[in-house]
C-alpha cells in the first residue's frame, strides 16, 4: 500500500507541479491566469498517441514535435487569448479569453480524436513496478524542468530579462527590454513544458480529451497552494497534492478522495491565502 | 342461378363501399412511397451503434424495395443524422412529423437524444419505434405511441444480475460504477435488485473515473470477500483500469457488467490480453455463440450479411440485426395494418412473440417493452468472431 501511495502519488504529483509551472511561466510574463495549461496537458498526450502510435513515428521524432506543437500553441495563445485583452487586465477578461480557447481546442479534439480515451504507447520496455515508465517520467520530466528553468532565470541574460519583465513590466519597457518577445517567449515555453508534462504523464493518465479539465484543476492547486509565480512552491505543492490525493484514495476511497482533497484546498487557503511559499503581497500606500 | 331482390341489394352494397373507400382516395397516394422518418446517429461521439443499425436498416429497406415494396408501395427512409446531438435530433423530429409527413418514426437510437425527442414525437401523435435502453423512455399514458424493440435498462442489470447470482452461484459481489448518471443510477437501480436475489453486496462505491490509480478500490472489494465485480460506467478508460488492476493482483474474480467492458475501445487500453479472461458482457440470446453456433435465424440472417457484403469486422452482429429487425418489423405493419398512425399502434399493441433476428418481440397496450427477460444474457467478452460472441459459460444451450 505505502508503495503504491508513493509511486502513483509522486507521478501524478509530477504532472501536476508541471502544469502548476505552466501557470506560473505565462503568469510571470503577462501577470495573466492563461487556463490553458490544462489543454496543453492534455495535448501532450493526445498529440503524443497520434503521432507515435497512430502515425507510427519514431518515439523521439513524435516528443519533439509535440513540444513543437505546445511552443506554436503557446505562441497562439499569447497572440490570440492574452495580447487583446492585456490593456484591460484589471477587468479580468482573460479568463474568458483563455478558457474558450482551451474549450475550442478541446472540443475540437472531442471530434477529431474522439471521446474514449484511448492507449499511450510504453516508450521505455523495462518495468513493472518502480520501473514502470509512467512512474519515473513524469518525476524525471520534473526535476529537468525544475533545474533547467533555474539556470535559466538565474545563469542566463534572456532568463534575466523575464525576470525583469515578471518584476516590472513598465520598468523593463523603460529599459528597452522587448517585452512583447519576451512575453511570446514565455508562452512558448510555458507550451512546452505544458505539453511536456502531459507526455510524460500519459501513460498513466492515458490519451484522452477529458484530462484538460483534471489538470486545469488539480493543476491549478500546487499554483494556489505554492504561491503564485513560485516554481519550487509548484513543485512542493504539487508532489504534496499527489500524495495526499493517492492517500486519501487509500484511506476513505471513491468520491471522497476528491472531497478530502478540496477540504485540505481550503483549509490551507483560509490558514495562508499567500500560499504556503509565497509573500505576502505589499501594498504600496 | 336466380337472382333475389336481397342480392342484388347487397352486391350495391358492396359496390358503394368500394366506391367510398377505394375511389375516393387520389390514385397517386397508392403509388407514392411510405416514408418512415429515421434518426440514426452516424457521426459525433456515440455514432458506433448508429453505423452498425444503419447497415441493418438500409439492407432491409432495399430488400423490401427490390421485392416490390409494400403493397406496390416503396419503402423511403428519410435519414435525418443526428449527430449524437440531443438538439439536432429534436429539431430533425420537428421537419420530420409536421413538413414531411412520415408515417413513423424510427430511432433516435441512442437514450441521450431519444430523451429529448420523444415528448415530441407523441406530442405530434406520429407512431415511434426506438432500441435505447433508458426505463423512462417507454411509458404508455405520457407515449401511448412509443414502442421499444430492445431491452430496457433494468432489463440489462437484470440479466447480469441473474448471471452472477443463479448461473455462476455466486453471493458476495463488489459493485461500483463513476460519477456519471448513468453509473449512479445503474447502481443505485441494480444494488436493491441483487439484494433482492439473495446476494450479499459486500462492496460498493462511486469512483471518479479520472483516478488512475484504482488499485485501493480493488484491494478493498477483495479484503470484503467479493466473488465477482460488477462495475456500471461506459467509460472504457475506466473499465480497462479495473482490468488491468485486476490482472495485475492475479486476482482471478470475474467481471460482469455493461457492454463496454467487451468493445474494441478497452481492449485497447489493456495492458495485456490475459486481462480479458473472466470478463462477462451484456449481450442477447438470439445472437450469440452457443457450442460455436449461431442460433438458426441469426446464421441465416449472417449468411444473408456475407451476400450482400454487408462489413461486419468493425460492428457488432446485434446492432445490424437490430436496424434489420425494425425496418421489417415496420414494413410487416404497414402491410399488415396500413399506414395511419391508430392502426399502426392497434397492431403494435397485438404484437406477439415477433421472430426478430435480436430478439422476439411482444407488446400489448400495457406493455410497450417488447424485449423477453430471457434473451438478455452475458457472453465471453474475449470471443468475438464475426461481430458476435460466445455466450458466458454456465448458460444452458
Amino acid at each position: 500500500m505505502f508503495a503504491s501511495i508513493v509511486s502513483y502519488g509522486l507521478a501524478v504529483g509530477a504532472v501536476y507541479a508541471l502544469i502548476g509551472i505552466t501557470y506560473n511561466v505565462m503568469f510571470s510574463a503577462s501577470r495573466v491566469f492563461s487556463f490553458t495549461a490544462g489543454m496543453l496537458g492534455m495535448l501532450g498526450g493526445v498529440l503524443g498517441a497520434l503521432f507515435i502510435a497512430r502515425m507510427g513515428l519514431p518515439a523521439i521524432v513524435g516528443f519533439v514535435l509535440v513540444l513543437a506543437c505546445g511552443a506554436v500553441l503557446g505562441l497562439v495563445t499569447e497572440v490570440l487569448t492574452v495580447r487583446p485583452v492585456l490593456k484591460s487586465i484589471e477587468q479580468h477578461l482573460y479568463v474568458l479569453s483563455t478558457l474558450a480557447f482551451a474549450l475550442m481546442v478541446q472540443q475540437l479534439v472531442a471530434v477529431e480524436w474522439g471521446t474514449e480515451a484511448q492507449p499511450f504507447p510504453r516508450l521505455i520496455p523495462i518495468g513493472p513496478g518502480w520501473l514502470d515508465q509512467q512512474f519515473w517520467l513524469p518525476m524525471l520530466a520534473c526535476a529537468v524542468t525544475i533545474v533547467g528553468l533555474e539556470l535559466l532565470y538565474r545563469k542566463t541574460l534572456i532568463g534575466r530579462a523575464f525576470l525583469a519583465i515578471a518584476e516590472d513590466s513598465y520598468a523593463a519597457r523603460a529599459l528597452g527590454l522587448p517585452e512583447t518577445q519576451l512575453r511570446m517567449a514565455s508562452f512558448a515555453l510555458a507550451g512546452v513544458i505544458g505539453t511536456l508534462a502531459g507526455f510524460t504523464g500519459a501513460e498513466m493518465l492515458l490519451a484522452f480529451f477529458g484530462n484538460q479539465s483534471i489538470l486545469n484543476f488539480y493543476g491549478f492547486v500546487p499554483v494556489a497552494l505554492g504561491g503564485m509565480g513560485s516554481n519550487r512552491g509548484a513543485v512542493v505543492g504539487g508532489l504534496a497534492l499527489g500524495l495526499f490525493q493517492q492517500a486519501a484514495n487509500f484511506l476513505v476511497g471513491g468520491i471522497f478522495a476528491a472531497v478530502a482533497v478540496f477540504v485540505v484546498f481550503i483549509i490551507v487557503l483560509l490558514l495562508r491565502p499567500e500560499g504556503l511559499a509565497g509573500a505576502a503581497a505589499a501594498r504600496r500606500v | 342461378m336466380s337472382i333475389t331482390r336481397r342480392k342484388v341489394l347487397a352486391g350495391s352494397a358492396v359496390g358503394a363501399a368500394s366506391l367510398a373507400s377505394g375511389l375516393a382516395a387520389p390514385a397517386i397516394a397508392q403509388n407514392e412511397p411510405i416514408k418512415i422518418g429515421y434518426l440514426p446517429a452516424l457521426t459525433g461521439p456515440s455514432s458506433s451503434t448508429g453505423i452498425g443499425i444503419n447497415r441493418g436498416t438500409v439492407m432491409a429497406v432495399d430488400e423490401i424495395n427490390a421485392g416490390g415494396g409494400i403493397n406496390g408501395r416503396k419503402i423511403e427512409l428519410i435519414v435525418r443524422d443526428t449527430q449524437s446531438d440531443p438538439t439536432k435530433a429534436v429539431n430533425a423530429v420537428a421537419e420530420l412529423t409536421q413538413r414531411q409527413k412520415v408515417a413513423l418514426i424510427w430511432g433516435p437510437v441512442n437514450s441521450g437524444e431519444a430523451l429529448a425527442a420523444t415528448p415530441l414525437i407523441a406530442r405530434d401523435k406520429v407512431p415511434m419505434l426506438h432500441p435505447c435502453w433508458v426505463d423512462e423512455l417507454i411509458d404508455v399514458k405520457k407515449y401511448p405511441m412509443a414502442f421499444r424493440i430492445a431491452p430496457t435498462n433494468t432489463q440489462v442489470g437484470g440479466g447480469a444480475n441473474y448471471y452472477v447470482v443463479d448461473v455462476l452461484k455466486l453471493k458476495k459481489v463488489a459493485v461500483i460504477s463513476d460519477t456519471t448518471g448513468y453509473g449512479t443510477a445503474s447502481v443505485n437501480t441494480y444494488v436493491p435488485m441483487l439484494k433482492a436475489k439473495g446476494a450479499e453486496v459486500v462492496y460498493t462505491n462511486h469512483v471518479d473515473a479520472a483516478n488512475p490509480d484504482l488499485k485501493p478500490e480493488l484491494l478493498r472489494m477483495q479484503s470484503a470477500g467479493a466473488q465477482a465485480i460488477m462495475p456500471w460506467s461506459v467509460n472504457a478508460g475506466f473499465l480497462s483500469r479495473i482490468l488491468n488492476t485486476r490482472g495485475a493482483m492475479g486476482w482471478d474474480v470475474p467481471v460482469v457488467g455493461q457492454t463496454t467492458l467487451g468493445s474494441g475501445q478497452t481492449k485497447a487500453l489493456l495492458e495485456k490480453p490475459e486481462n480479458w479472461n473472466k470478463v462477462y458482457s451484456n449481450n442477447f440470446r438470439q445472437v450469440c455463440f452457443a457450442g460455436g453456433k449461431l442460433p438458426e435465424r441469426a446464421q441465416e440472417f449472417v449468411e444473408r450479411l456475407k451476400k450482400a457484403k454487408v462489413e461486419m469486422g468493425d460492428t457488432l452482429l446485434w446492432w445490424i440485426a437490430l436496424g434489420w429487425d425494425g425496418a421489417n418489423l415496420m414494413a410487416q405493419t404497414f402491410k399488415t395494418a396500413g399506414t395511419k398512425s391508430d392502426d399502426i399502434v392497434g397492431y403494435w399493441n397485438k404484437t406477439k412473440d415477433w421472430p426478430g433476428v435480436y430478439g422476439t418481440v411482444t407488446w400489448t397496450p400495457e406493455q410497450h417493452n417488447g424485449f423477453p427477460d430471457t434473451e438478455v444474457v452475458m457472453c465471453e467478452v474475449n470471443s468475438l468472431k464475426d461481430g458476435a460472441f460466445n455466450l458466458a459459460p454456465g448458460y444452458s444451450a
